[in-house]
């Protein structure tokens, strides 16, 4: 039997911290200014929340139980993702399933992130994960001085570039489109104009990506909460509704940065567009790949926002770079992506920073970054993972 | 956490067969004696078939590069008098792939498809690293 989770939640508040780096605040206090603005936000007090989901934990971010104490929480529902970026769809999921079930009814999913404080953690000595059996979770292996994920995306990217003769100078269409968002965005921590030879005299960092490929290094914390849609539509705010989902995928065909079928790894070396797998969001949420009126990724990289697009099947096996030239994916363009300015150009949150701005494009309060007639918004990660939000 | 040397593979009950073969100067891989198929990295059981019937044996030592990057950034203090330095997947003849360094070519003639060899030279408290080498015309 089939649970069906179409618009049984929604998420009803947002709140944030300051975005910038170095900010003096420690991580549990940038997590408290944004749980309570997202408290205000929805109307809610914090007796309410009895469940909270905290994405980025132990040994980067916080971890459930500090952040139950600090906050003077007494919830009956915890869920927690260690350390990567990757599970943002993970903690929106478990939040989603926990108020549908009945295992909580007012769940704050929480990331809090001093990455100028902790980014000894990205790569070097003081990555841990690199250095236990078989290596990192992004294809690190330190014995061989590859560090940090930038390296793994490295490799994908620069295989991606041999098979499909992809460039630095296409790829620059992610980041550029990015800081123009970011330009419209109060909160966003790069607002300085990026042109092409900026991108190009950028330093490499790890070949083919250069410094204005990866994303910043930020401090800042977003809350979400999410509820019943049944609760959600006796609250202040306009519902914005979980209409589908999908899980990360994970095997031998999947490396987290390159796509299914590229060859890293132990990847097969067959490229193949989108599985009924990689689509069974779009099903969940009753809608078609063509009535995404915006997609949000993951963006910590630029080639992972070409990774998520062929994923889906927005464009082909190797078409992407292409395909994002000409503003494709700017606000006006035929498919708006990271409208707030991403990882790459607004702050990294976590990923969290996008989904509060389709919060925000779904209630219409984007401002001049709205999105005329959004309907369904597309959260997805290169990764395969994806939440569905309609209004 | 720092160190100023670089860091060794974390050797396990599975993976110990591996290293241990190439301190003397042979690569072996573990082949599934149901299915047939060699895998890496070394695990408990073959992931093609499942089967926990496994028999390491010697491989050609030959492959082509079949991703590279080169790392600009010193991330770790070991590795910096090295930056720029090479990063590589290879691809064996024998179908799995191996991360590790090329040595012996310019980061220049780094090209995915270019035929290499196993070196074994390097050597880190008594652990041989594989290492590979532009393939022998």
């Amino acid at each position: 039997m089939t649970l069906s989770l179409r618009d049984q939640s929604a998420i009803v508040g947002i709140g944030h911290s300051a975005y910038g780096r170095f900010l003096p605040d420690s991580q549990l206090a940038l997590g408290a200014t944004a749980l309570k603005a997202a408290l205000d936000d929805a109307g809610l007090t914090r007796a309410d929340i009895d469940g909270v989901a905290i994405h980025m934990g132990w040994p980067l971010g916080i971890d459930y139980d500090r952040v139950a104490e600090a906050y003077g929480l007494d919830v009956r529902w915890v869920c927690q993702t260690w350390l990567h970026g990757r599970f943002v769809t993970s903690a929106i999921q478990q939040a989603a399933m926990a108020v549908s079930c009945g295992l909580a009814e007012v769940v704050a999913c929480v990331n809090a992130i001093s990455f100028t404080r902790e980014r000894q953690i990205l790569g070097g000595p003081g990555d841990a994960e690199g250095t236990r059996e078989d290596g990192g979770t992004h294809g690190e292996s330190p014995p061989y001085g590859l560090t940090a994920p930038a390296g793994g995306v490295a490799l994908g990217m620069q295989r991606y570039m041999a098979r499909y003769g992809a460039t630095s100078e296409q790829l620059a269409a992610v980041p550029m489109a990015f800081r123009k968002h970011a330009q419209k965005s109060p909160c966003a921590v790069m607002q300085k104009p990026m042109t092409l030879a900026d991108h190009q005299a950028s330093r490499m960092v790890v070949d083919p990506l250069r410094l204005f490929d990866c994303c910043l290094i930020t401090d800042g914390a977003a809350v979400a909460i999410v509820t019943s849609a049944e609760r959600a539509r006796d609250l202040r705010q306009r519902p914005v509704y979980i209409s589908g989902m999908q899980g990360l995928r994970s095997g031998r065909d999947e490396f987290i940065f390159a796509p299914r079928g590229l060859g890293i790894n132990q990847q097969r070396d067959v490229p193949a567009g989108p599985d009924a797998r990689d689509l069974l969001a779009y099903r969940m949420a009753g809608i078609n790949r063509a009535d995404v009126a915006g997609l949000y990724t993951y963006d910590a990289f630029s080639p992972l926002v070409l990774f998520v697009l062929e994923r889906l099947g927005f464009c082909g096996p190797g078409e992407a770079a292409a395909w994002v030239q000409g503003g494709r994916i700017e606000l006006g363009g035929e498919l708006p992506m990271n409208t707030s300015g991403g990882l790459l150009s607004e702050a990294h949150v976590g990923g969290w920073n996008s989904i509060l701005e389709i919060v925000r494009q779904l209630r219409g309060v984007a401002g001049e970054r709205q999105i005329k007639n959004a309907r369904h918004l597309q959260w997805a990660t290169a990764w395969g993972d994806s939440v569905i939000f309609r209004n | 956490m720092t160190t100023d040397t670089k860091a060794l593979p974390r050797i396990t009950p599975d993976s110990a067969p591996f290293w241990d073969a190439l301190r003397t100067r042979r690569l072996l891989l573990p082949y599934c004696l149901d299915c047939g198929l060699p895998h890496l990295p070394p695990g408990p059981v073959c992931p093609a078939c499942f089967s926990g019937r496994l028999e390491w044996r010697a491989v050609s030592g030959r492959g082509r590069i079949s991703t590279w990057t080169v790392v600009y950034k010193a991330w770790f203090p070991s590795f910096a008098a090295d930056v720029p330095y090479n990063v590589v997947q290879v691809e064996l003849d024998e179908g799995p792939r191996l991360t590790a360094n090329v040595v012996g070519l310019p980061n220049e003639r780094l090209a995915v498809g270019l035929a290499v060899e196993i070196d074994y030279d390097e050597q880190r408290e008594g652990i041989t690293l594989p290492r590979f080498r532009p393939a022998a015309a």
